[in-house]
């Protein structure tokens, strides 16, 4: 098992180099320029020069590569100086010549144009966020799912079956960006009396005597939202796998023993048939978390994606260069997760 | 006096489709006594699976429905067993009623280990322990003499092979000591070899402890070698039943007549089978004549004339050889560690030597595992062979690039075994059999091809509207014959059929295996006919090769070889052939 995940994670790391490659020269080809960006409208050209001079945009472009690489590399060469210690909050491995050093660190996605705060301060701030919106989404998604899967499954052509057929026909087309904005007008407008929820809000919000305060019921809705998609496609791919194992020849022995339905069903036959629905929850999480991006946007739920829509209105580009980067690696690891996963489920997929 | 077990009156099952309701069980009555045996033989379709699932209640109550009775006696007093409730059933399924199925191979849990999935019966019956449970399953496991029962217990289905998941089936069966046991084609899916040790397991256990069984087959020779009685099913009727040895000796019924018949025999010389259309006619009605076919003479009407095989044989071997073999080797390596270093070789198949003459049939026959499959995909190099010489044509096949290879692929093929996954579901019958023409470029367009098309369809003995159908709605017999239509598709010279007729009912094997040698009559073919069971390697070759451990045992003329084998584990391939109570003829 060690080999093939270090061979996975081998695989993980090219596939990381590609997404900063790529992300850095698309942003270096958009025609927007960073000093002015920083300095605001109004400024003269000296500040302007002395700030592209400090962003290092004066240096040709292969140079400009190479300092980003060393930026978000956590294996880095920097200065043993005050400024690069401040900057970079490193862990010095051993000095490379007089006053450089390689060193260890979090990966160093520079400052946001706007407001001056380090990316990777924002993305702090906001990845609890959205990792509480996606995991919370994908529970209600999986556990709503597979039941509703399971009973259609048993009580195959009566009416829930149907039902719960075109409850996930209309999941599945519907495309989240409108399914949003109708959840928020029926349920945070017209029938806000019944729910109390709002149409839009964040998980925290600031009351100006309590301060910071904790708003679940904010959650709701972007959960419901973002989860619907994988909640279609888990009621389906449940019934159709529980379906094929149900017609399966050591079911018949289960019954035959004199178990009782209840037992079969999930003692034999769910185990079985989650196999797929597992693969298809672990690989739906990792998108489930680019999904967001829409839902945030619409609800204004104040997580990775919205401060990633709204850096791209300013182009304010270091903040999405490193929402994206984070996204790519957690799109990385995730996988690595689902093919270990895969082999515990199964003891056919075991390694000896 | 031995008490009455079981009895079955008046029994219908009805199943619901998309037509509405159809009859799969039409007045069925037979009964079983305390340590009998019964068995229940038909072919497919014939609804003798119904009858036994009928019996545990496990027709789903969706769409299926039971009518008349099923008394079963226990201590006296007997129950109607359709008039139970789903709670009351359950008391008797697994405790005083078991049952083991067709396919060891699917019907167990392949995410429980195998210990686990017999305790679990253990415990739901008697209420026992875990360690008790435990304790229990491996007794059970000794008993139905599983090797290393203590490790077993910890196996997962997939690491043991299909004669010990069987055991494990029986075992699993035998937990709680049933009065009635139910074995539905317990053995079709197994070699030959492997089938006589589990009937006599089966019939040791029966003895021990005094079990009623019902034993359920296609094959009547193996049936006559447990039962007691016999049913004698034709399309959810009863045709005939009575004591075992009556009814093989002196059959009444023209089908059963059939089924005796068509079981290629061991001691006859037939130069085809008859089958069971030779002994009946069915009209519109479904109405049943018998006909003239005397069973008692089939050597006049299906056996050879004087002098034919003779002849045959002389004008066979004066040829050229069209295929030789030369100290042929397929070794696969055995790699460990993680850098995968060779540790070890299998040797499938090992310094294997042979001629094949034009027109000629060549079996093949061995135990599952003995190398024949392949070798028969080493000589189409679908494995690739790693050492020898295969000389077809005088040219020789390892050392032809990939190009001139799919140039010679148009002049051998190959039939595999199960009929049911070789087609392509997504693929119409015409598509499938057109393809390997539009491959290779056979005639200018497919109009003219699907000409062609209809041609081999109605020489295999299918019609021209099944163009356009899809494979699931074929049974097994009649895809095998769009398999060799497919086959046949390129005009090939050279034909291996790999256990071309094992998945298929004795009466279906006889009408395929007839299809098979008249085409090697019309087209000249050559066939290396590939199968675990020697009886039929018998009918159809020529000459017969003994495989064990990937090498030859013995090579030669098939009766020779039957009537006096050399070597010990012919004997066994020979002795595990059923008998039963067979005719004498």
């Amino acid at each position: 098992m060690f080999p093939y995940i270090l061979n996975k994670s081998f695989y993980g790391l090219l596939v990381m180099l590609g997404i900063v490659v790529v992300v850095f020269f698309l942003f270096n080809i958009l025609p927007a320029d960073p000093a002015r960006m920083t300095m605001g409208q109004r400024s003269d050209v000296q500040s302007l020069e002395a700030v592209r001079k400090e962003l290092g945009l004066d240096k040709p472009m292969p140079v400009q590569f190479a300092l980003f690489l060393n930026d978000v590399s956590p294996i880095g060469l920097h200065g043993t100086d005050s400024v690069s210690r401040a900057k970079y909050h490193y862990q010095q491995l051993f000095k490379v010549g007089k006053d450089e050093a390689i060193v260890l660190k979090w990966p160093y996605l520079r400052r946001s144009y706007q407001t001056k705060k380090e990316v990777s301060e924002i993305l702090r701030e906001t990845i609890p966020n959205t990792l509480i919106l996606a995991v919370t989404a994908m529970v209600f998604a999986s556990v709503i799912g597979i039941a509703l899967g399971v009973v259609s499954a048993i009580k195959k052509d009566s009416w829930i079956d149907k039902a719960s057929i075109g409850f996930s026909i209309i999941g599945i087309s519907a495309p989240s960006f409108f399914a949003g904005i109708i959840i928020a007008w029926l349920f945070g407008f017209v029938l806000s009396d019944y729910t109390g929820l709002n149409m839009s809000g964040s998980l925290h919000n600031y009351d100006p005597f309590k301060g910071e305060v904790l708003t679940l019921k904010n959650l709701w809705l972007p959960m419901i939202t973002l989860g619907l998609r994988p909640l279609a496609i888990i009621v389906q791919l449940t019934r159709s796998s529980m379906l094929d194992v149900l017609a399966m020849d050591y079911i018949r022995t289960a019954r035959a023993k004199g178990l009782s339905n209840y037992s079969v069903v999930l003692k034999h036959a769910l185990r079985n048939a989650l196999n797929p629905v597992v693969t298809a929850i672990s690989g739906w999480f990792a998108s489930l978390i680019a999904g967001s991006f829409f839902i945030e946007y619409i609800f204004g739920y104040n997580g990775l994606g919205k401060a990633t829509v709204d850096a791209l209105g300013l182009a304010d580009f270091p903040v999405v260069m490193g929402s994206i980067l984070f996204c790519g690696f957690i799109f990385v690891v995730l996988n690595i997760l689902v093919d270990v996963l895969y082999g515990v489920l199964d003891p056919r997929v075991r390694v000896r | 006096m031995s008490t009455k077990i079981l009895e079955v009156k008046n029994l219908y099952t009805h199943f619901k489709t998309e037509d509405g309701w159809v009859t799969a069980v039409k007045d069925i009555n037979f009964s079983l006594n305390q340590g009998e045996v019964i068995g229940i033989v038909g072919e497919s379709g014939s609804g003798k699976s119904v009858t036994s699932l009928s019996i545990m209640q496990l027709i789903a109550k969706a769409n299926g429905r039971n009518e008349g009775e099923i008394w079963f006696t226990e201590e006296g007093r007997s129950i109607n067993l359709l008039t139970l409730s789903e709670e009351q059933i359950r008391e008797y399924r697994g405790n005083k009623i078991a049952m083991i199925f067709q396919e060891p191979m699917t019907s167990l849990n392949p995410v429980y280990t195998l210990g686990d999935q017999v305790a679990e019966a253990i415990r739901l019956h008697q209420r026992v322990d875990k360690t008790t449970a435990r304790q229990k399953t491996i007794e059970l496991f000794n008993e139905v003499q599983l090797p290393r029962a203590e490790q077993l217990f910890d196996a997962y289905p997939h690491q043991v092979s299909g004669g010990q998941k069987q055991r494990v089936m029986i075992a699993m069966a035998l937990s709680c000591n049933p009065q009635l046991l139910i074995a539905d084609e317990p053995t079709t899916a197994l070699d030959v070899t492997v089938q006589k040790t589990i009937i006599e397991l089966l019939k040791k256990l029966k003895n021990d402890r005094g079990m009623s069984m019902i034993f359920i087959s296609h094959d009547l020779g193996l049936v006559s070698e447990i039962s007691d009685k016999v049913v004698v099913m034709y399309k959810g009727k009863v045709m005939e039943q009575g004591d075992a040895a009556q009814v093989f000796h002196r059959p009444q019924h023209p089908y059963t007549k059939g089924l005796l018949a068509c079981r290629p025999a061991a001691n006859l010389q037939l130069k085809k089978l008859p089958t069971v259309a030779d002994f009946m006619l069915v009209d519109g009605n479904g109405a049943i004549t018998e006909t003239a076919t005397d069973i008692n003479n089939l050597d006049n009407a299906f056996g050879f004339k004087p002098d034919e095989r003779e002849n045959r044989k002389k004008k066979l071997y004066k040829q050229k050889p069209l295929l030789k073999l030369k100290e042929v080797q397929t070794w696969f390596p055995v790699k460990q560690g993680v850098f995968g270093k060779v540790k070890d070789y299998v040797k499938a198949v090992d310094d294997i030597s042979f001629d094949v003459y034009p027109g000629e049939t060549l079996g093949l026959v061995g135990e599952s595992g003995c190398g024949k499959t392949t070798l028969g995909r080493s000589i189409l190099r679908l494995v690739e062979p790693t050492g020898g010489t295969i000389l077809f044509e005088g040219r020789d096949l390892r050392r032809l690039s990939n190009e001139q290879m799919r140039e010679l692929r148009k002049d051998v093929q190959i039939i595999f075994q199960d009929p049911y996954s070789s087609l392509n579901p997504r693929l119409t019958v015409g598509s499938s059999i057109m393809e390997p023409m539009q491959v290779h470029k056979v005639f200018n367009n497919d109009r003219e091809r699907k000409a062609r098309v209809l041609e081999l369809l109605r020489r295999v003995g299918l019609k021209d509207e099944h163009f356009n159908r899809y494979p699931h709605e074929f049974s097994g017999g009649q895809r095998q014959r769009i398999c060799i239509a497919r086959a046949l598709a390129l005009n090939p010279k050279f034909i291996i059929c790999d256990e071309s007729v094992s998945a298929l009912d004795v009466s279906v094997q006889a009408q395929v295996l007839n299809l098979l040698i008249e085409l090697r009559e019309e087209f000249n073919l050559t066939y290396i006919f590939i199968s675990h069971d020697l009886s039929v390697v018998k009918f159809i070759s020529d000459r017969m090769v003994v495989m064990n451990k990937g090498r030859i045992e013995e090579m030669g003329d098939p009766d020779q070889i039957y009537n006096h084998p050399q070597k010990e584990y012919t004997k066994r391939l020979i002795d595990a052939i059923p008998k039963g109570k067979l005719l004498k003829v």
